[in-house]
């Protein structure tokens, strides 16, 4: 093997400290017949052309190359071999500059310290095996799971790029839950009025052709790999054909029988045969057949005749299928996005709150709901009693921030307060309206003017709290009664906005509601809590379908929390939206096109996948099946063949990390381009 | 004397196991002497060094040599059988890797003799005497052999052939590799190691295996682990993951995690750091996600804590012979 270095002086940033002539001598004592060349800037276009020339003018089999970080032109220096006619992976990088040049002090010294890792990155890449890249065929086809925000933005832009999507929904409306919003923060926008355009284009649009919704469906199963996985979707019956159905509504008034409606959150009922909501989409209702009395005869024996809904439909009776069976569909697709969105703690687990067991305490979403002119009482605020409420105490921080419960903060639950602030304020203008706060966090250029609604409202009052979950919340002669004993600061009614907290006792008195003493009684009539934003509930199926990984509060895991926040740690599965995070709208749209421009990006319709040779492979007749590896892996790509009991690395998911090959005990695992003949190699002539 | 080819065995700092191993080939000791000259094996025969010395050199056709090299005289009759020996193995653990007096490399030897001849609460020692190479007494000067810092591995000391893995050697496997060689068949490649194969224990282990995710380490006598599952996977440290193969995964099979005397599977260099490296790789991944900082710290020195003896565990018979070869003398 004819192996040569090629010393790049860097201009003077490494000849300076490192003199090459002295290098050079000491090199070729230690390893004879070995090439040693120098050059000033190698990464230059002379300095490149004078690699390739020499690499061939000398049939240099194997190169080294003491220049800067290979960081920097690893790359650069691999383009030349291969144009050289030399495997790419049969060089070596010194980071002389970095590593030496730039931090030794004494010249001396440094000469020396680059002879020793020359030598040894010699010895390393006498040692080297020429590596080559694979290709594959793929799919650059998408499914998406979730049609909410992200998931909807990221299925029409696949769409219009002209890639054939597949959103699956496990409810039966799209749009999630911003469509249950009657506005929406920081510009009180109608919720389903905004989102109808992204909607309706998805439904109907130019490029609606390459959409194809699956809404009461899940994710049943999926094998296969990045740029070709198989999935398998369960959908259940809706029993109303979503082609024949023209939504007109005449079947929901004649239908016998309701139940508590889980989109307005249980407050109301519903018919077995309705819409989730006034303007869900699709427009078509679906038929529960928990309770329809054609799945419930009279008497419970199952097989009723009841046909009121059908005899009121104006098209006919070939728009309901009562025998529609649950299917199970198989899609094709090279990238997943899960775009599942999250779900509110649930508050009854702070239950000094009183949520769930006192009348008028309410959660976010239910509160949302009651506030919707499409909701349960149609926009109007009642107490339980069915009276106006006239005070009312909005809870932030509800499990948040607090080791016991979450200890993060969601970001967005304070801006909705402000939101629920404004409409209560238009809706009963002589409402008071306490806020119990720990943090207040409202981010962004358009959050102020809503808070500042709320701040300069003679009738809303802050009251900073340092233990939100620790306070009690009684039922006493219909009002919900609390004390504040733990404040740390309240303000009221103020001119200016902001808020005065933390400084200990009591707050400032203002015109309505007087000073907020440490310990006073406070009475209102109906109470919204806003909890921490949690992980969707059926995200551990779906996390244990895909083998994605979870955070420590449940969210699905990024590949990097900032760099590659929109990737899962397995490869061609991505994350938009809440998630993988508490988040708002306008971040999970964004999501939606981050996570469509990861698939665009990286999977392009007949071009193949290049998989890098950097991976690591089993010798599977020296594999004793032990079977440590596997749960070592973090791209879970090492699967087990039960048929020759060995495992095996699915070379399209690894990214060579090397560390089944470091914990594999019987070194069967043999990461290319780091093996350990090579380490050995290269660790011997540094201790050496 | 008779044609056939001489056959001996030597024991250096060893128990003496290996030799009765050998005699457990039981009858097939007398197809071994219908084959060969067996001439030399202080245990069992009456042949003298001088009785060596005086041999041609390469006259013996095969040496077994067990035991390490602790002593000066075990070095002086490595050399001269290896000068006499056509075909030198190392026979057993403490010949290839050492093996448990191989451990005596964690202390150097003027602890080892206050240990021994000192410390030792069933030493009656009041003059405080040690061993020492020459000493005089009335009757003249005595020697015995200079006793070494460290325990080196017969192929640390000389040019060895192959290598013969156990503590002490399968007798189905020393008769394989006695066998092979009355066969006439060609001999493995030199510092090949015989009698054995070269995945790990595991491949002969019946015992059902998944993922492992270890929750904790157990001690053998804190649990009675089930009967068919991975006995590591049960928190005991069964070190057949990081062993050769060729026992026929003997001590799993009566419930008793493997103590690694094979020594390493094939292109394994370090069998104690490979182990390491496995149990570090599978312990408890999920339980810390997400910790503090200092809690993860605390969960990782309780577990290390339930192992009390890592080196005796890790290294008991591949210390000498491994990458750390011994502590650092003072």
């Amino acid at each position: 093997m004819k192996t040569a270095v090629y010393f790049c002086n860097c201009g003077t940033n490494i000849s300076d400290k490192i003199n090459p002539e002295k290098v050079e001598d000491a090199v070729k004592k230690k390893n004879g017949d070995v090439i040693f060349k120098t050059f000033g800037f190698l990464c230059s276009e002379e300095g490149k052309e004078f690699l390739r020339k020499d690499i061939i003018d000398n049939a240099v089999d194997a190169v080294v190359i003491p220049a800067c970080s290979p960081r920097d032109h690893e790359k650069t220096f691999m383009n030349v071999l291969s144009a050289a006619g030399v495997n790419p992976y049969m060089m070596q990088m010194v980071n002389i500059r970095e590593q030496i040049a730039w931090v030794t002090e004494d010249g001396e010294k440094a000469a020396a310290k680059a002879v020793r890792y020359i030598n040894a990155a010699i010895s390393r890449v006498n040692l080297q095996e020429p590596l080559e890249k694979k290709e594959i065929d793929i799919s650059p086809d998408a499914v998406i799971v979730g049609a909410g925000p992200a998931g909807l933005k990221a299925a029409l832009s696949l769409a219009e790029a002209g890639r054939k999507v597949t959103v699956v929904e496990k409810s039966p409306t799209i749009g999630g839950l911003p469509v249950r919003y009657e506005e929406i923060f920081p510009n009180m926008e109608c919720g389903p009025c905004m989102l109808e355009p992204i909607m309706g284009e998805a439904l109907h649009g130019d490029a609606s052709g390459n959409i194809e919704f699956l809404t009461l469906s899940e994710i049943e199963d999926a094998v296969g790999s990045y740029g070709n996985f198989t999935v398998k979707i369960k959908r259940s019956p809706r029993y109303v054909d979503t082609e024949k159905c023209i939504g007109c509504a005449e079947c929901i008034a004649p239908c016998p029988v309701s139940f508590k409606n889980p989109f307005n959150c249980g407050i109301n009922d519903r018919k077995a045969i309705d819409f989730s909501f006034a303007g869900a989409l699709p427009n078509v209702p679906y038929v529960n057949a928990g309770v329809c009395l054609r799945f419930n005869g009279r008497g419970g024996t199952g097989g009723g005749s009841c046909r009121l809904c059908i005899d009121a439909c104006p098209v006919g009776e070939e728009v309901f299928n009562f025998g529609e069976k649950e299917e199970i569909l198989e899609r094709n697709a090279g990238s997943i996005i899960l775009a599942t969105g999250s779900a509110l703690y649930d508050c009854s687990k702070v239950p000094s709150l009183g949520y769930g067991k006192i009348p008028d305490v309410y959660n976010g979403i239910e509160f949302e709901r009651i506030l919707a002119s499409n909701g349960p009482t149609e926009g109007n605020i009642r107490t339980s009693a069915g009276e106006e409420p006239q005070s009312f105490a909005i809870v932030h921080c509800v499990g948040s921030l607090d080791k016991n419960h979450k200890d993060y903060c969601s970001g967005i639950c304070c801006e909705y307060a402000f939101k629920f602030n404004h409409i209560i304020r238009n809706k009963i203008p002589s409402a008071k309206i306490y806020h119990l706060y720990k943090e207040m966090v409202i981010p962004g250029k358009e959050s102020g003017s809503l808070y500042r609604h709320a701040a300069e409202d003679k009738n809303t009052v802050f009251i900073r709290v340092s233990d939100i979950n620790g306070m009690t919340i009684t039922e006493e002669n219909g009002r919900k009664v609390f004390s504040v004993k733990d404040a740390c600061g309240s303000v009221g009614g103020i001119e200016t906005g902001g808020i005065r907290s933390g400084v200990g006792g009591a707050g400032e008195r203002n015109e309505t509601g007087g000073e907020i003493e440490s310990g006073e009684k406070i009475s209102v009539d109906a109470v919204i809590l806003c909890p921490a934003v949690v992980p969707g509930e059926d995200m551990d199926r779906l996390a244990g379908i895909l083998e994605t990984a979870k955070d420590k509060n449940g969210f699905f895991e990024e590949l990097h929390g900032r760099t590659d926040a929109g990737r899962s740690k397995i490869k061609g599965v991505y994350l938009a939206g809440s998630c993988h995070s508490p988040m708002d709208i306008k971040e999970a749209m964004n999501e939606g096109m981050a996570a469509a421009g990861y698939v665009l990006s990286g999977l392009v319709a007949g071009k193949k996948l290049s998989i890098d040779p950097i991976s690591a492979a089993v010798e599977q007749e020296r594999c004793s099946g032990c079977k440590v590896c596997i749960g070592v892996c973090p791209y879970k790509a090492i699967s087990f063949d039960e048929e020759k009991e060995a495992s095996f690395v699915n070379e399209l998911l690894c990214q060579g990390c090397g560390t089944c090959a470091a914990a594999c005990p019987s070194s069967a695992i043999k990461a290319n381009g780091f093996t350990d003949g090579e380490i050995f190699a290269e660790i011997g002539i540094m201790l050496s | 004397m008779t044609g056939k080819p001489k056959i001996g065995m030597y024991w250096a700092a060893s128990c003496g196991g290996c030799e009765i191993a050998l005699v457990n080939i039981n009858e097939k000791i007398i197809d071994l002497d219908a084959n060969f000259d067996f001439m030399f094996c202080p245990c069992l025969l009456d042949t003298k060094k001088r009785d060596i010395k005086e041999l041609p050199d390469e006259s013996i056709f095969i040496t077994f040599f067990n035991g390490g090299i602790r002593t000066e005289e075990n070095e002086e009759m490595a050399h001269l059988l290896r000068k006499k020996s056509k075909i030198l193995i190392a026979f057993g653990s403490c010949a290839y890797e050492g093996c448990i007096p191989g451990l005596a490399n964690l202390s150097s030897r003027d602890e080892l003799f206050k240990t021994v001849y000192l410390d030792n609460p069933s030493i009656d020692n009041p003059l405080g005497i040690l061993p020492v190479p020459e000493s005089d007494v009335p009757e003249g000067s005595l020697e015995i052999p200079r006793f070494y810092d460290t325990l080196r591995t017969l192929s640390q000391v000389v040019d060895v052939d192959y290598f013969i893995p156990g503590c002490p050697p399968e007798p189905k496997q020393i008769w394989n590799v006695i066998e092979l060689v009355i066969s006439g068949a060609a001999l493995p490649p030199k510092k090949s190691i015989i009698g054995a194969g070269a995945s790990s224990v595991c491949e002969e282990c019946d015992r059902k295996k998944s993922e492992k995710k270890i929750e904790r380490f157990y001690r053998n006598y804190e649990i009675i682990p089930e009967k068919e599952k991975c006995l590591l996977e049960q928190g005991l440290i069964c070190m057949g993951i990081a062993t050769r193969d060729g026992c026929g995964a003997l001590c799993p099979k009566v419930n008793m995690p493997c103590t690694g005397c094979y020594g390493p599977p094939e292109g394994v260099l370090d069998q104690g750091a490979k182990m390491v490296a496995a149990l570090g790789s599978i312990i408890d991944i999920d339980g810390i996600k997400g910790l503090e900082d200092a809690n993860i710290i605390e969960k990782i020195d309780r577990t290390i804590e339930s192992i009390p003896d890592p080196s005796g565990l890790f290294y008991k018979y591949s210390l000498a012979d491994s990458i750390l070869k011994r502590r650092t003398l003072p």
